[in-house]
């Protein structure tokens, strides 16, 4: 690598004014990136990662500075560079991509225009010349119909397509520095595999520096070659990518790789381990190490004085005090981290059964026929043709990416909305109607944990007021023993007492999500419905979360349906798998038998999608082309036809996939396929993943 | 894009009968006696009885509301076609009936009826008429008399009507047993008539329309421009001390009534500098016209109140759009700080405000109304409120209307804007 | 997050009082310059009508004084054309919008039992109430319910919002005559358009949250979900709104009570005090600068209270 870093960023503090004083929320990070070097940042939210990126292009607010530290891009000193020469660097030499797209694209301008203009102001180029120069930028990140995508706003292309044209804008000058700042974090897995793949590309063709920031330690491995860990304004740990997850040496670092599931570890052979206590505020940070009253290696040292980033013969740097003692192999969990042992015992009795649920929705016309009502009136088919049951005291996990379905499903269960067609009953008793004409106590038996810790909550009410309320409302509970028998709850999801009269507002997001199941399960319902409990957390409280629900779970031989886009994490989780596509079922069976052939061709792409924090894995490369059809009107035949990159296994290129609705394939024992491919085929699938 | 028009075109066509509908059983609920207005407190309940069938008051409201939006020439019981004439010496419109081609009117004396028939020159002839028709309880006839309503004759009867002169109140025997003024109808361009001077309303209305218009107008150029302006001068400097100054400006200069504002220009600028004529009096409908510098004042005092109101609108919308990701875009792709402003903020900023600005002029309308009072201004403001403290219905009812049109179809307006600046409507 | 607590439902923490609560998240105003001005302006007001309940220096209606005298000693802010002390009429014209409301007689043909004693609370205030109470439910009907509720709610209040505030006023007094309970309506129906519309966008906005989920997947009724779990987190912005609304109440009392058609008389109204004196504007202008002064920083007080709240509010929620 070449001697001069492009960046170079050194003992950086930056602090934000508030009332009554500051913050620090970055203290003491350093890193360099060579010409062509991608670092990236990892760490959990609030540990500063994305502060960074602002104080190297100088844009923290009105209240924000660098209080200490250098930051030399090329050799300048960005600290306190403002006005034209700051501008002129902005845009040119250094371009940034953030987390969504759609945000960050100004809605009322042609995409064209947005991109225009960095060469029109920054280059001197005449309109016509620029044109060309980002049509073929477009072009070079495989944007298809790139001169027509020109004169489109940003509401007309899809996610990904949006995400492309930022890259492609960041990429129109040819910047020395490229900072991404989670980029694919809103998108789906297989389109945000699309564009990594796209950007460890242009990452080899352009001479670009990349500073690459992210949450996810596979995304990391799959684009970068340095990875810095963060942790509470601190960077604690530096090296390679293949060091940092061969052999992670801090303590925090640790913790991350093993408090997330690998993908296919599953409860009964593995167990997450949580990393206790949570993130320290920063305004009240320990007064030693950082990390100190959450690690497992702490001693009296580690209280009394703050250990400094200290660089090791291979490369790597450390921030801890016992770097050379810690010892990632020989670790053992402690009592209050470790999950009791779970005998995961799953009745054959069906709970659920669910048989060709349907739900459309009216889709409302732009055209003048259709408002008048003289068009035929069209339906959003969400769901269709969803068929399963699930045994009692077992999960069945839902899988598929956004607009799959899988949201209907559980909200058509749950009552939220009611079903068009088919059939559902849970112990017997009818539910495709909506939830006022239930009866109570069928309400009272379904109950639901939902995504959004902050939203989870009436910030209204207190903790002990709100799960108080379902007892109260199906008057399971003597009104006077509430109080008691809501203790008993926080309890039973690891809150103490003192939480009853807490208002949310004063619960991190990881309590939030406890009381949430204390909710829900406060009615003791027999079927839960999850819809992507953890995906909101951090990763070290998803794992805690996800023992907690596992451990309720056996207690109370709770049924659970289990939403999540995290593939790993709905394996961990289920016994059972669904995966989606466009509102149908496309593949049902255990769990085990979900992750290994034979798979239907969509689970084979997703999990081929799926970001691996191991970058020694082997994973195959499956990319879906296209965008996801509309659900108004589906494609015929096979849902899936119109992406499947195995449709030619069969003969005449899978004329029948476009014609012909596909049948379930018994595959194996509870183990069905929906597709056209003889199973016998299905079976020669090579596995997508294969550890090194 | 057609959905989102077709709707707010529908949405304002219901919006307005909803309006006439409610303004209209509003006043009729509690209109309060009309005819101790106009005849005076000395009046006999005969005589205000007698009035109110005049007006056409003693019909039901639904029937009078009907009349007032769809016209009743066209369906009242009269024997013969009714037809719309012009007045040649007032230019105003009157209803006769088409006799075989002969525009004709009649009255009664002595008990027998006589037509008038109208001559090219505008003058009538008289001649007694033969028309009495059988009914169950006598003779009858359905015509048409000199004040505009159709009229129900019984043959000797002889019912006894109080008319309303300029002298005074003047009995008649010989009068008609029931009314039923004409109109055209609202839908059909007819505003009505005046319950007071029996004048049809848009004659005096329109020069007070127009005088409004001009007005309103004025202060809608001076004020949307420097509003603006100031909104967006104080959104992109949030927090200094120009945002803290024009927001605090402009919330004490919206905050105050137009009549403090008002007021205290008549002292400050008319009579303490001397600058405008403190005291503006408009003889006639047109004398703004032969003294442009009487605007002065009533412009000056909308413009304080409404200036603050939009440039508040806009600061905050301008505030908002930039801490928007796309801005923070903008800047970090190094453009410069007026092109982030001009080409991606103020787009996107006025898209907001446009539609409350255009939902506010009916608050300029109103203040119109306090404006007007104030400075004795001959527009439409002025005529509503004489009209409501006189109690004449129908002057109400229609100077109402127009207010109302005038609101609903600047709303329209302002959602044709906002379609216009927002591509997520316009192509959609 | 491990728990070490065996005993149940014994030694819970106090939990702060509901009036504790509410000062806390009121006393945030204090926080901005704005508003903590705003809230000196209101209070100065609010204690002018309550002293002026117990003691003015004359009566407010005596007219035995020279007429049209500017400021002396014995009339600190002079008197008006009829030679009453403007002081004293200024102080009471605070008293029928801020803190007393006169009832009539009788009401709908029943008798009232109190006799001359007013209701508590002036115009202003109720009306705000009213337009808040109105203003909600139709709001809440309109964006928690959506659909043909929605469709018929706002095309009814867009027909309202059509009016021009002041056709309106002029529309209901001329229809009911003067009175305070009149004024109150005209302000309630006035105002309950805006706050419907408020509340529908902010119940719009709440209704997507997971907790109304939680509240619907319970099986709770539409009123227990509208009342209950959506409209106490709409409090913060209806709070702003109400005190913005009872500035433009005080604003419309003035402008009614300017064009002769207010609150009636014996009690004096600034609106109408500013009238009868416009006149006389040549001889004194005192007792058309009193009133003016007293009606515009009242509603810029209220105005400033509600922007410093507001500025605050959503600062303290990011």
């Amino acid at each position: 690598m070449s001697s001069k870093p492009v960046l170079s960023v050194k003992n950086v503090a930056v602090a934000y004014k508030i009332r009554g004083g500051e913050i620090e929320a970055v203290q003491d990070v350093s890193f360099d990136i060579p010409r062509g070097g991608s670092q990236g940042i990892v760490g959990e939210s609030g540990c500063g990662k994305s502060t960074i990126s602002w104080a190297i292009v100088n844009f923290l607010g009105s209240n924000g500075y660098v209080k200490r530290g250098s930051i030399k891009f090329q050799g300048q000193e960005m600290v306190g560079k403002e006005g034209e020469e700051l501008r002129r660097l902005r845009g040119d030499q250094i371009a940034m991509v953030f987390q969504d797209p759609m945000q960050a694209l100004n809605p009322s301008m042609t995409l064209g225009s947005q991109m225009k203009e960095v060469l029109t102001v920054h280059r001197n180029m005449s309109g016509k010349e620029a044109e060309v120069r980002c049509i073929e930028m477009l072009e070079r990140v495989y944007m298809p119909d790139a001169a027509n995508v020109m004169k489109r706003y940003p509401h007309q292309i899809s996610g990904g397509q949006q995400q492309r044209v930022v890259i492609a804008t960041a990429l129109l000058t040819n910047p020395a520095l490229l900072i991404m700042d989670e980029p694919t974090t809103a998108l789906d897995v297989t389109v945000e595999a699309t564009v990594l793949d796209l950007i460890a590309e242009l990452r080899r063709e352009f001479d670009t520096a990349i500073m690459y920031i992210s949450h996810n330690l596979g995304v990391v491995a799959r684009v970068c070659d340095h990875v810095g860990v963060m942790y509470a304004g601190e960077m604690v740990e530096r090296g390679t990518v293949e060091e940092i997850y061969k052999n992670p040496t801090h303590p925090y670092t640790q913790g991350l790789i093993r408090c997330v599931p690998k993908l296919g570890a599953d409860k009964a052979s593995s167990v997450l381990y949580p990393i206790r206590g949570r993130v320290p505020p920063p305004n009240n940070r320990p007064v030693g190490c950082i990390f100190g009253p959450r690690c497992d290696y702490r001693q009296v040292k580690c209280e009394e004085e703050r250990p400094a980033l200290r660089q090791f013969p291979n490369g790597q740097s450390v921030r801890c005090h016992f770097a050379e003692e810690v010892d990632w192999r020989a670790w053992k969990p402690t009592a209050d981290v470790l999950p009791p042992q779970i005998a995961t015992k799953t009745g054959q009795t069906p709970i659920l059964q669910v048989d060709g649920l349907q739900k459309y929705y009216t889709a409302q016309g732009g055209s003048i026929r259709d408002i008048m009502g003289l068009n035929k009136p069209r339906y959003v088919k969400a769901l269709e043709h969803a068929s399963f049951s699930v045994p009692k005291g077992s999960t069945l996990g839902i899988v598929g990416e956004s607009g799959c379905g899988k949201s209907t499903l559980i909200k058509t269960i749950i009552g939220l909305e009611g079903s068009t067609a088919g059939d559902a009953q849970f112990l017997g008793v009818d539910i495709t109607t909506h939830l006022s004409e239930r009866d109570e106590s069928t309400i009272r038996e379904l109950q639901m944990v939902f995504q959004n810790p902050d939203s989870t909550m009436n910030p209204s009410y207190t903790v002990g007021q709100q799960i108080g309320r379902p007892m109260a409302r199906f008057k399971t509970v003597p009104k006077n023993q509430i109080r008691a028998e809501v203790v008993k709850l926080l309890k039973a999801v690891r809150l103490g007492e003192n939480y009853i009269d807490r208002l949310p507002s004063q619960l991190s997001g990881g309590e939030k999500q406890r009381v949430g199941i204390a909710r829900a399960l406060a009615s003791s319902p027999d079927l839960v419905l999850c819809d992507e409990p953890v995906s909101a957390l951090d990763v070290s409280v998803q794992a805690a979360v996800l023992n907690l629900l596992l451990e309720l779970q056996a207690e109370n031989e709770t049924t659970m349906l289990f939403i999540a886009h995290d593939l790993s994490v709905v394996r961990f989780f289920s016994d059972y798998v669904a995966v989606m596509y466009l509102g149908q079922v496309m593949e049902l069976g255990p769990a085990e038998a979900i992750y290994a052939p034979p798979y239907h061709p969509y689970t084979e792409a997703l999990l081929s999608a799926v970001p691996i924090p191991d970058p020694s894995a082997q994973q195959k490369r499956i990319r879906l082309e296209g965008n996801v059809p509309s659900a108004i009107s589906p494609p015929s035949g096979c849902r899936f036809h119109t992406r499947c990159p195995r449709k030619q296994l069969l003969s005449d290129n899978g004329q029948i996939c476009e014609t012909t609705a596909p049948p379930w394939q018994n595959v194996a024992s509870e183990h069905h396929i929906l597709c056209h491919i003889p199973k016998e085929k299905l079976i020669e699938f090579e596995p997508v993943i294969r550890e090194a | 894009m057609a959905r989102f028009l077709i709707r707010s075109f529908i949405s304002t066509v219901v919006t307005m009968l909803l309006v006439s509908m409610l303004l209209f059983f509003l006043i009729d609920i509690g209109g309060g006696d009309v005819t101790v207005k106009i005849l005076g407190i000395q009046a006999t309940p005969e005589q205000r009885e007698s009035l109110r069938k005049q007006l056409g008051l003693d019909q039901s409201t639904v029937t009078r509301y009907a009349t007032w939006l769809i016209g009743n020439d066209w369906w009242v019981p009269v024997e013969y076609p009714i037809i719309s004439v012009t007045n040649i010496k007032t230019g105003e419109n009157e209803y006769w009936a088409d006799v075989n081609g002969q525009a004709t009117r009649w009255m009664m004396e002595d008990g027998e009826l006589f037509a008038l028939q109208r001559q090219p020159d505008g003058s009538t002839v008289k001649e007694p008429a033969e028309v009495w028709q059988n009914d169950s309880k006598g003779e009858i006839f359905w015509g048409l008399n000199n004040a505009n309503s159709a009229v129900k004759w019984v043959r000797g009867s002889g019912e006894v009507v109080f008319i309303k002169t300029a002298a005074g109140i003047r009995e008649e025997k010989d009068g008609p047993s029931q009314y039923i003024p004409l109109s055209k109808g609202m839908l059909r361009g007819d505003l009505g008539r005046s319950m007071r001077t029996r004048r049809p309303v848009a004659v005096t209305l329109w020069p007070r329309v127009r005088n409004t218009a001009i007005l309103a107008f004025v202060a809608f150029v001076l004020i949307m421009p420097l509003a603006l302006f100031l909104g967006i001068v104080a959104g992109i400097n949030e927090g200094k001390p120009i945002d803290r100054f024009i927001s605090v400006t402009s919330l004490a200069a919206t905050a105050t009534p137009e009549f403090v504002s008002g007021v205290f220009l008549i002292l400050v600028l008319g009579i303490w500098l001397e600058l405008v004529p403190p005291v503006a009096v408009f003889l006639t409908d047109d004398a703004i016209f032969q003294n442009p510098e009487m605007l002065i004042l009533p412009l000056l005092t909308l413009t304080l109140v409404e200036v603050g109101y939009v440039a508040r609108m806009t600061r905050a919308s301008m505030v908002e759009v930039m801490g928007a990701p796309y801005i923070r875009t903008a800047i970090i792709k190094g453009m410069p700080f007026h092109r982030v402003v001009i080409r991606h903020a103020i787009r996107n900023a006025l898209m907001a405000p446009i539609t409350v600005i255009m939902l506010h002029v009916n608050y300029l309308v109103g203040g119109l109304v306090v404006v007007e009072a104030i400075f004795g201004y001959p527009g439409l403001g002025n005529y509503i409120y004489d009209a409501a403290i006189f109690g004449d219905f129908s002057a109400v009812l229609a100077a109402a209307m127009i207010t109302v049109i005038i609101a609903i179809i600047t709303r329209l307006l302002g959602d044709l804007a906002y379609t216009f600046l927002n591509p997520r409507i316009r192509y959609s | 997050m491990t728990v070490t607590q065996p005993i149940l439902g014994s030694t819970l923490p106090k939990r702060p009082s509901a009036i504790q609560r509410a000062w806390e998240s009121f006393a945030i105003v204090f926080d901005s310059t704005v508003g903590t001005v705003g809230v000196a302006m209101v209070a100065f007001w609010i204690s002018v009508a309550l002293i002026s309940l117990v003691w003015t220096p004359y009566p407010a209606n005596a007219t035995d004084f020279i007429q049209n005298e500017s400021p002396t000693l014995t009339h600190p802010l002079g008197t008006d054309h009829l030679g009453r002390d403007s002081l004293s009429r200024l102080m009471v014209g605070t008293q029928v919008i801020l803190v007393k409301t006169r009832l009539p007689d009788e009401l709908f043909g029943y008798t009232l039992p109190f006799g001359d004693w007013p209701m508590p609370v002036g115009v202003a205030i109720w009306g705000v109430l009213g337009s808040l109470t109105l203003g909600s439910l139709l709001g809440l009907m309109a964006g928690y319910q959506g659909g043909w509720h929605d469709t018929i709610i706002m095309q009814i209040l867009d027909a309202l919002i059509a009016f021009p505030r002041i056709v309106l006023y002029l529309v209901v007094i001329s229809a009911m005559g003067q009175g305070d309970l009149v004024v109150i309506l005209a302000i309630t129906i006035t105002g309950a358009p805006g706050v419907a519309r408020l509340v529908r966008s902010l119940a719009m906005d709440i209704k997507t949250r997971d907790y109304i989920r939680a509240a619907e997947t319970r099986g709770e009724s539409v009123w227990y979900i509208m009342f209950w779990e959506i409209l106490p987190n709409a409090r913060g912005p209806l709070l702003v709104d109400g005190m913005l609304r009872v500035g433009y109440a005080i604003f419309a009392i003035g402008t009614l009570g300017f064009l002769g058609i207010g609150l009636p008389p014996p009690d004096p109204d600034w609106g109408n005090m500013v009238n009868e004196a416009r006149p006389f504007i040549f001889v004194t202008p005192w007792p058309v600068i009193w009133p003016s002064i007293a009606i515009a920083s009242l509603v810029i007080g209220l105005n400033l209270f509600a922007d410093g709240y507001r500025e605050e509010l959503t600062r303290y929620q990011k």
